[in-house]
């Protein structure tokens, strides 16, 4: 097992190695020059060729390229041109809000989706069954910034259960860090938990078809035990694929979200960034993605093997 | 007599379909007496499983009980709810199915699952139900139950599954125990040592079994009374003896003829009707080679290794003339079909050559093998008509697929009429040619396999296991179309099958395998009759055999 995460860290690397140089090209990807669009309308020509200086942006590409990676495996990823801050602490500063709130929605989600999806293909084709796809529909149409604002008005500004906004650090307390991520969390989690749900559901569908299901019966199992010991298990490595899917889904929606609700992570980070075409930061961040949604992939696969004997690497 | 266990009284299941309700079982009545092995035998869709299913409350959402009774130790079964039928699953009555290994939870260690049976209905701790577990390992017969009782289903040989299954079935000492096909798909060795072990377990703890089967065979070896049932109904009861020797219902009659021996030769299993003019085309002398006319199919040496695995097959050689009949039996796992794929030439050989007609063909890789003009020559009917037909293609699509790719016709009126010259020559009625195959039934799905592999006038037809997934009277009938096909087209048949009473009828030599070698070869009466080495008389003597009266060869 353990020789299996290794070979499978190695070979993440090319990945990775591919992610990067694509990351580095955004820069030239972008119509015109570089320097001329980091500097802004209004920069006059010596700004421009200092950014160019500053930059190394007069070198080679592939001297730039190789630079560049040899200063991020050195754990530098570069200064932000907007706030001369390095990125690494602007990641840094930002990581902890997103982080929070990714881990809440991923949690909410698992909670919500899987009991409605296993309860949904147990009863399926009764009323319960079609009320819950029937929500599953309602939460995949309806976008984020739609379901966060109704959320907000109607618990935090009519029923004033919940906060408006905002973002409270772990470190000042549990309740007030969980009070603020309940809301974004639910905004965020709805396309998730009708996609978790409904892949729950055809899931079980499938497995409570199943042979050993009937022996199970046969043996005067209970329907819990049924469902949740024998069927669920045999159902989960499709649901955790789409859970480890769905986790890019969740790093888009973040971005949403934490304009919707005002969080200072890392998705509005990434919104400045680009706004104020900061690229150093924008290369950063999507390394950072690329890397945590790589290191996902890896955890499910590694889930897999747990969850199912037959799959030996 | 002994008071009556269970009780089946005018039992009617209906299932819901998209065309309304279909009645599987349509008034059944049945006993069984504590401590009797009973027989319930039928072709596919005669509602013997389904009778099983009521019986344990184990029907599909779409089945319900429309009607009658069954009693079970004086208790209405149907009318059991919650607890109570809890009760009685798996503690008072349990259930063993046809395929051991999907039975199984292939993602728990069997151990447990024996466990959780006994969890279910004794109140025990975990520990003591894992000695339980492991009692019952050894109970079944599994070697080295300490190491096995941590291991998964895929683990594990299908007969050893199907122990495991047993031993789910009797952990908790139940009154009856009703078997679902429990042998279907397993070699006849095996399936001979796991209803050995289930009889002698039945009897020990003097538990009523009642055994599903569309064996009859199988069902006279074991049970002293057969209930047969068509369509829903029984039609006849009685002993074996009697039921073989003097059959009182015209379908038990076609079932008992239908059902191959050691002697019966293929004109005996199939009707008068059925017949047609095969007794004719049996009749005319063989076309016999002239002398040194070379082999159609010479294989040498021919060996194939997985991976870096032990050889499947090591050091095969055969030949075989045009229109001869060559058959390859053997247990699962001897390597008859890796060794008819490499002839076929579906996978390559890891050694060896195949020649074909004075080509060599074995160096030709499997996967350009489809642009040689051999590929016509060399056609194969699968195992499983079900799945071996693509369901989007109708019959028509599929037996005109080869004409097309093969022999470059193209859509129109020669190609209809080839089509259609190929369905009459397999027996397929010409209004079914539009059909998909989930609307064709099992045997209809076999000739549209047969005519497929025939639409390009093959010389060798390799067949792999074709009637294993049949009904003992459609195996009759296709058995019949394949010896016509050898005898009028001289098309050569390379047959790989199991089932030995089928391969002496069909084939004039035969190739018996074990752990992908030769072990013994010859011709087949003499083969079977006078075996010369133990793996074969093993073999010959696991099959269940039919004692068969001469009242019965009169009667037909």
């Amino acid at each position: 097992m353990l020789s299996y995460i290794l070979r499978r860290i190695v070979a993440t690397l090319p990945v990775m190695a591919i992610v990067a140089l694509f990351v580095f090209s955004l820069l030239y990807i972008a119509p015109g020059d570089p320097a001329v669009v980091i500097a802004g309308d209004q920069a006059s020509p010596e700004d421009v060729e200092r950014i160019r200086q500053s930059l190394g942006l007069d070198r080679p590409f592939l001297i730039q390229f190789g630079s560049w990676v040899w200063r991020i495996l050195h754990g530098d990823l570069g200064t932000s041109i907007f706030t001369n801050l390095p990125v690494s602490t602007m990641i840094g500063q930002r990581v902890g809000p997103t982080l929070s709130l990714m881990i809440i929605t991923l949690l909410l989600t698992i909670v919500i989706a899987v009991p409605l999806g296993v309860v949904a293909a147990w009863k399926a084709g009764s009323f319960v069954d079609r009320a819950i796809m029937a929500f599953a529909v309602f939460g995949f149409s309806l976008p984020v910034f739609v379901v966060g604002y109704v959320l907000a008005y109607v618990f935090a500004l009519e029923l004033e259960w919940l906060p408006v906004q905002g973002y409270t650090p772990l470190t000042q307390g549990f309740w007030p860090w969980l009070e603020n991520l309940i809301l974004p969390a639910i905004a965020l989690g709805c396309v998730y938990i009708a996609l978790i749900a409904r892949i729950t559901r055809a899931t079980m569908l499938e497995v409570l078809q199943q042979d050993y299901i009937r022996t199970a019966r046969a043996k005067g199992l209970g329907q819990g035990g049924i469902l949740f010991v024998h069927a669920l298990k045999n159902a989960a490595v499709p649901i955790v694929t789409v859970i480890g899917i769905g986790i890019a889904l969740l790093i888009g929606g973040a971005v949403v979200t934490e304009s919707v609700f005002a969080i200072p992570g890392l998705g509005r980070l990434t919104i400045d960034a680009i706004l104020r075409r900061d690229y150093p930061v924008i290369q950063g961040i999507v390394l950072l993605f690329s890397f945590v949604y790589v290191l996902v992939n890896l955890m499910i696969d590694v889930i897999y093997t747990l969850v199912d004997p037959r799959i030996r690497y | 007599m002994s008071e009556k266990l269970l009780s089946i009284d005018d039992l009617h299941v209906a299932f819901s379909t998209r065309r309304g309700m279909v009645e599987a079982v349509r008034g059944v009545t049945l006993s069984v007496e504590a401590g009797e092995m009973l027989g319930l035998v039928g072709e596919s869709g005669s509602g013997k499983s389904v009778t099983g299913f009521a019986t344990t409350r184990l029907l599909d959402a779409a089945g319900r009980v429309t009607g009658g009774k069954i009693l079970f130790r004086g208790q209405d079964v149907t009318k059991l709810r919650g607890d109570d039928l809890r009760h009685l699953q798996g503690a008072a009555m349990s259930m063993i199915f046809q395929n051991p290994r999907a039975a199984l939870n292939p993602i728990r260690a069997i151990g447990l699952q024996i466990a959780d049976a006994i969890l279910t209905h004794k109140r025990i701790s975990k520990e003591a139900a894992r000695a339980e577990a492991l009692d019952l390992l050894r109970a079944v017969q599994i070697r080295d139950p300490e190491t096995r009782v941590n291991a998964y289903p895929h683990e594990l040989s299908g007969g050893m599954c199907q122990r495991v299954m047993i031993a789910i079935a009797i952990s908790c000492n139940p009154a009856l125990l009703i078997a679902d096909e429990p042998t279907t798909g397993l070699d006849v060795t095996t399936q001979k040592v796991v209803m050995d072990l289930l009889a002698d377990i039945a009897a020990a703890r003097g538990m009523a079994t009642v055994l599903i089967t569309h064996d009859l065979g199988l069902a006279a070896r074991y049970c002293r009374r057969i209930a047969v049932m068509e369509r829903g109904r029984i039609v006849e009861e009685a002993s074996p003896r009697t039921l073989f020797s003097a059959p009182q219902h015209a379908y038990t009659k076609r079932l008992v003829a239908a059902s191959p021996t050691a002697t019966s030769r293929i004109g005996d299993l199939v009707t008068e009707e059925e017949r047609e003019n095969y007794a004719a085309v049996i009749s005319r002398p063989r076309h016999e080679p002239a002398y040194g006319t070379p082999p159609l199919l010479e294989v040498r040496k021919l060996a194939k290794r997985f991976d870096q695995g032990a050889a499947a097959v090591a050091d095969f050689s055969m030949t075989m003339a045009g229109g001869e009949g060559v058959g390859l039996v053997g247990e699962s796992g001897s390597g008859k079909s890796t060794t008819s794929r490499m002839i076929c030439r579906l996978i390559d050989p890891s050694e060896g050559d195949i020649v074909f007609d004075g080509q060599s063909i074995g160096h030709v890789a499997a996967r350009d093998f489809h642009r040689s003009p051999l590929r016509k020559d060399i056609q194969m009917v699968f195992q499983d008509p079900n799945e071996s037909l693509n369901p989007r293609f109708t019959a028509f699509d599929c037996i005109a697929h080869p004409l097309m790719r093969l022999d470059g016709m193209r859509a129109g009126d020669a190609l209809r009429q080839r089509v259609e010259e190929c369905a009459e020559r397999v027996g397929l009625p010409l209004d079914l040619l539009p059909r998909f195959p989930h609307q064709l039934s099992g045997g209809q799905k076999a000739r549209v396999g047969i005519a497929r592999a025939i639409a390009c006038r093959p010389r060798l037809l390799v067949l792999d296991e074709p009637t294993a997934a049949l009904d003992v009277s459609v195996q009759a009938v296709v058995l019949q179309l394949l010896d016509r096909l050898r005898r009028e087209n001289d098309i050569a048949l390379l047959f790989v099958s199991h089932d030995l009473n089928v391969v002496r009828m069909l084939c004039d030599r035969t190739i018996v395998l074990r752990n992908g070698g030769i072990v013994e070869q010859g011709e087949s009466r003499a083969l079977f009759d006078n075996p010369k080495t133990d793996y074969t008389r093993k073999l010959v003597e696991a099959i269940p055999h039919i004692e068969t009266g001469p009242a019965l060869a009169a009667g037909l």
